[in-house]
């Protein structure tokens, strides 16, 4: 930055070794440039189509598919993100407890790697098994719980590691304290590490939040569609979301129904950048330790 | 497992959790008790026939509240496959079911609800607004890449008197399974032995690989990609008539099986519907395409409901029933009020009866 | 006593994530056995997707009932995948390159958390919105401006020259793959140039070197393998993206792509689009053929990121996304 501000005095005094270096800045500037632009061209596309769909019926009408409102893919997003979480948290933090407070041996190190891989696996991956496992083979067919129960497989990874860091970065001293006061484990654990770690832990669950109120592929063929409100239902009961208005509404012969797919990626957006940005804060936040 | 972590007595974990639990504890209960003693059906499948849907179920369910009917644009195999499977209640579907999935599943019955036809059209600039005509073998050659150029004797040949250009044509098709690829490779099929022996027809064939070919995702896919492709040829169904007015595409006359070259319209494709009915058989799985008859439009298909007839219980077969009888009546669903938005035109009164008869045997 | 029950609680919930893994790798073997039977080797290699005639009666092969004509090739596919994330990748690493730089070195520290968080939203943005933004926004300007202009500027190399096609094809997936790609390869960069001491750097700066050349020349060869790494994980998410690609792609079908503007297919947009038409089919071959595809994307993802995780030695700096 330093050399870009002083940039007028110092094309005075070009050599060619200035020069190299001055072009790798701009080109380094325009790198930036090329991914800011798309990034803030999509905002305002979405945010202008979005703000022209909206309308008081979005929030308080179900859809019919033409029109009405969003009522029901906007609940539908939250019980599934609701329900991946409540599945996926703790189990991702009890794999990262684990992995962090006594994991080293071989097993941890193979979890821990496999961790890493699942969260490779392409989510339509997982939405097929799914699909082959639970909706068909167990016959839940489309259902709020096989649609969370994907969405968990995707998560757990994130929340594990995510925890198992913030955990690793409590001193070791504080827990030896613990211990020499003869204080159980899963006091030590619950009483010292957490109030410490506790951040980059809820970071990690944020972050998973977004990821669910975000997918798409995996949800298609698991929990399918409705056009109601959830009737409580866990199984043999599809369920709407805000994404699947967006894939599937664009390609509608109708203006409304374009209209709504774009109010749902604008909730859908809003939603997604809100959690991103509130997970990042407090991951940055001054730590005391 | 939740107690395990309020143990932990890890705060804001413990309140995300309850805050999760609240919002299920209440979403729940507030949607259950608005739907408590509902029927709950499920449509599902051909996305030609979703739009149509979603013209009738608000209407429906305003005028029975005691029925919830939730529709959903998946395609025609997956309409069919979750009727099947009892996870839809009414499958739509673009084309009949084979006779291999119905020895499979003999208690599926498969009902037109309304007639559908396609259309060809083209993005030629200047040659937009004249019908150009195309036959079976002609369209076979462009999606087989035999005949590469507007100016194809072929083409010509059918078209005597305009002046057509040296440009290549792009053959455009759905690359999703779709009922408009099943009739429209029908055509091709039942029009051209060469194509019925190598490519044959389905919901989503082996296209041949055609140098600038390309696919498209859904009609309105279909639409845009023959806007911005000057000198290309799409199939499209005909409930998008209004998107192809407004992309300014030309619509072609086809060549019906008395070799006469027709636009869709009511009166065509309606007699070409006319001509089939006596054939139609008691469970009406029969193709309408390529029909006998001077007036008949080639590529016309009805719009099937796909329903078990057996269902779970009587209060799900009833509630199936009444809307189904509702929908090909021809003073509520069949009624130019919805059928003229999506251009469908209503069943001929015989195949009604038939549909009716099916209707009434589901249990 | 109570210590075994927490930490047995500890280990069984871990212990369900290998067992998630191994549940996808077998029942997706066992779901798609027959398949794999039926279709041997010519699945990776034969160039044409059929499901034959689905209104003929089935016939049996090998004594496995399959319908008339069915034939199941994925190389398109394969090709398509493989080819969109290259091509996303050529163009992603010397952005992300870029962008890590700008970030970790070229602007005062004060600026980088507001600037980092841009790159780090794009990371945030759900893949249907990048398919609804390239359907609304990118395909009409690569049908228009891009597209016509590459071929004009590079039309004398054959892979760059027309016809320029719709929009819809390897082009348009590519750029947005690339969009995907770069927080993935930004944050594994810039926290491995974060993290090179203060004094390699000062020993690279009392040599005489330019701020740019220390980047450049000493800082870049010390992170090398965490950038094969980084790149690598990069190809992993483009290889598995679905939604993205299926709205953005052309669908293509038995052909591989002759220049950068062809319609292509990718694995995982096959799967998402093609569930529907292999249901037709009542010998249940075809979707038992999907499966099959399911298990290669899958098995090709594992090994991507098992090379991308023993490179980068571990998970920490990747997890941004």
């Amino acid at each position: 930055m330093q050399s870009i501000i002083s940039l007028p005095v110092r094309l005075q005094r070009l050599n060619p070794r200035r020069l190299v270096s001055l072009m790798g800045w701009i080109l380094c500037g325009i790198a930036f440039l090329l991914v800011a632009i798309p990034l803030l061209d999509i905002l305002y596309v979405i945010i202008k189509d979005g703000l022209a769909a909206f309308s008081v019926d979005l929030f308080t009408q179900v859809t019919n598919g033409i029109s009405g409102g969003l009522l029901n893919a906007i609940t539908g997003t939250l019980v599934l993100t609701a329900g991946a979480l409540i599945i996926g948290t703790p189990i991702g933090v009890a794999a990262g407890v684990y992995l962090s407070e006594f994991g080293h041996g071989g097993f941890s190190k193979i979890v821990r790697f496999l961790g890493d891989v699942l969260t490779g696996v392409p989510s339509i991956v997982l939405g097929y098994f799914s699909y082959v496992t639970m909706v068909v083979t167990l016959g839940w067919q489309f259902s709020v719980l096989a649609g969370t129960i994907t969405l968990a497989m995707m998560i757990v990874p994130y929340i594990a590691r995510f925890t198992e860091l913030s955990l690793l970065q409590v001193r070791h001293e504080l827990r030896e304290a613990g211990y020499a006061l003869g204080t159980s484990e899963i006091r030590v654990v619950a009483r010292i590490v957490f109030p410490i770690a506790w951040p980059g832990v809820l970071t990690g669950i944020l972050l998973s939040m977004a990821i669910s109120v975000g997918e798409t592929a995996p949800l298609i063929y698991t929990a399918g569609w409705s056009n109601y409100l959830w009737n409580g239902h866990l199984i043999r009961e599809p369920i709407g979301y805000l994404t699947y208005v967006i894939w599937s509404f664009i390609n509608q012969p109708f203006e409304s129904a374009h209209a709504l797919a774009f109010a749902a990626a604008f909730l859908v957006i809003v939603a997604v950048l809100l959690i991103n940005t509130g997970a990042r804060l407090l991951l940055k936040r001054p730590r005391n330790f | 497992m939740k107690k395990y972590l309020s143990k932990l007595g890890s705060k804001p974990i413990a309140c995300l959790c309850a805050a999760a639990v609240t919002l299920l504890g209440v979403a729940g209960p507030m949607m259950g008790a608005q739907a408590a003693d509902k029927v709950n059906l499920l449509e599902t499948g051909s996305t030609l026939l979703y739009p149509l849907f979603n013209l009738w179920v608000p209407d429906y369910t305003r005028a029975h509240p005691d029925v919830r009917i939730t529709t959903q644009g998946t395609g025609s195999g997956t309409g069919i496959a979750q009727a099947i499977a009892g996870i839809a209640q009414i499958g739509a579907s673009d084309a009949y079911m084979s006779d291999g999935q119905m020895k499979q599943s003999p208690d599926i019955l498969n009902i037109p609800l309304a007639i559908s036809a396609q259309t060809v059209n083209y993005n030629i600039p200047g040659l937009n607004k004249t019908h150009l005509k195309l036959d079976g073998p002609v369209l076979a050659g462009i999606y087989s890449g035999h005949i590469q150029y507007w100016n194809d004797a072929a083409i010509r040949k059918l078209n005597p008197g305009i002046k057509l250009p040296h440009q290549m044509i792009i053959p455009i098709h759905r690359t999703d399974g779709s009922g408009d690829t099943f009739i429209f490779s029908q055509y091709l099929a039942f029009s051209t032995p060469s194509w019925n022996n190598s490519v044959g027809y389905g919901t989503s064939i082996s296209w041949p690989a055609v140098r600038g070919g390309i696919g498209a995702i859904g009609n309105p896919g279909m639409v845009q990609a023959s806007q911005q492709n000057p000198y290309s040829i799409a199939y499209i169904g005909v409930s998008f008539h209004a998107e192809i007015a407004k992309a300014g595409l030309g619509t072609a006359r086809l060549e019906n099986r008395a070799g006469r070259f027709l636009l869709p319209n009511p009166r065509t494709v309606g007699a070409a519907a006319a001509e089939l009915v006596a054939k139609t058989p008691a469970d009406e799985r029969i193709s309408l395409i390529f029909a006998p008859g001077e007036e008949s439009y080639p590529i016309i298909n009805y719009e099937y409901a796909i329903v078990n007839q057996r269902q779970a219980n009587t209060r799900v077969a009833t509630a199936v029933r009444e809307f189904l009888l509702w929908a090909v009546d021809h003073r509520y669903g069949n009624a130019p009020k919805y059928l003229n938005q999506v251009n469908f035109i209503p069943l001929p009164a015989r195949i009604s009866e038939l549909s009716i008869k099916q209707i009434k045997s589901i249990h | 006593m109570k210590i075994s029950i927490f930490r047995l609680v500890l280990l069984c919930l871990t212990s369900l994530i290998p067992v998630a893994l191994l549940a996808i790798l077998i029942f997706l073997t066992h779901y798609s056995w027959s398949a794999i039977l039926f279709n041997g080797v010519h699945f990776l290699l034969g160039k044409t997707w059929s499901l034959g005639n689905l209104y003929a009666n089935p016939v049996m092969v090998h004594g496995l009932s399959v319908p008339v004509g069915a034939n199941y090739g994925i190389l398109v596919f394969i090709m398509g995948t493989l080819v969109s994330s290259l091509i996303a990748l050529l163009l992603a690493v010397p952005v992300s390159l870029g962008v890590a730089i700008f970030l970790a070195e070229g602007v005062p520290p004060g600026s980088r958390p507001v600037l980092s968080l841009i790159v780090e939203l794009l990371a945030g943005v759900p893949s249907v919105v990048y398919g609804l933004w390239g359907f609304a926004v990118l395909i009409p300007f690569v049908a228009h401006h891009l597209a016509p202009d590459l071929a004009h500027l590079l039309g004398f190399i054959p892979f760059f020259a027309g016809p320029v096609g719709s929009g819809y094809g390897l082009l348009s997936s590519s750029l947005v793959l690339a969009l995907m790609v770069v927080p993935v390869i930004t944050a594994t960069v810039s926290e491995a140039l974060q993290g090179i001491s203060r004094e390699a750097k000062e020993a690279a700066y009392a040599l005489g070197a330019m701020r740019f050349e220390v980047v450049w020349k000493a800082m870049l060869p010390m992170i090398r393998t965490s950038l094969i790494g980084a790149i690598i994980l990069g190809l992993g998410r483009a290889l598995g993206e679905t939604m993205a690609v299926l709205m953005l792609s052309g669908g293509a079908l038995n052909y591989l792509p002759n220049n950068i503007y062809s319609p292509i297919s990718t694995m995982a947009s096959f799967i998402a689009s093609q569930l529907d038409s292999a249901l037709g089919d009542p010998t249940g071959m075809a979707v038992r053929s999907l499966a099959e595809i399911a298990l290669v994307l899958f098995l090709i993802a594992v090994i991507v990121n098992v090379i991308a995780r023993l490179l980068t030695g571990g998970f920490g700096r990747a997890v941004h996304n």
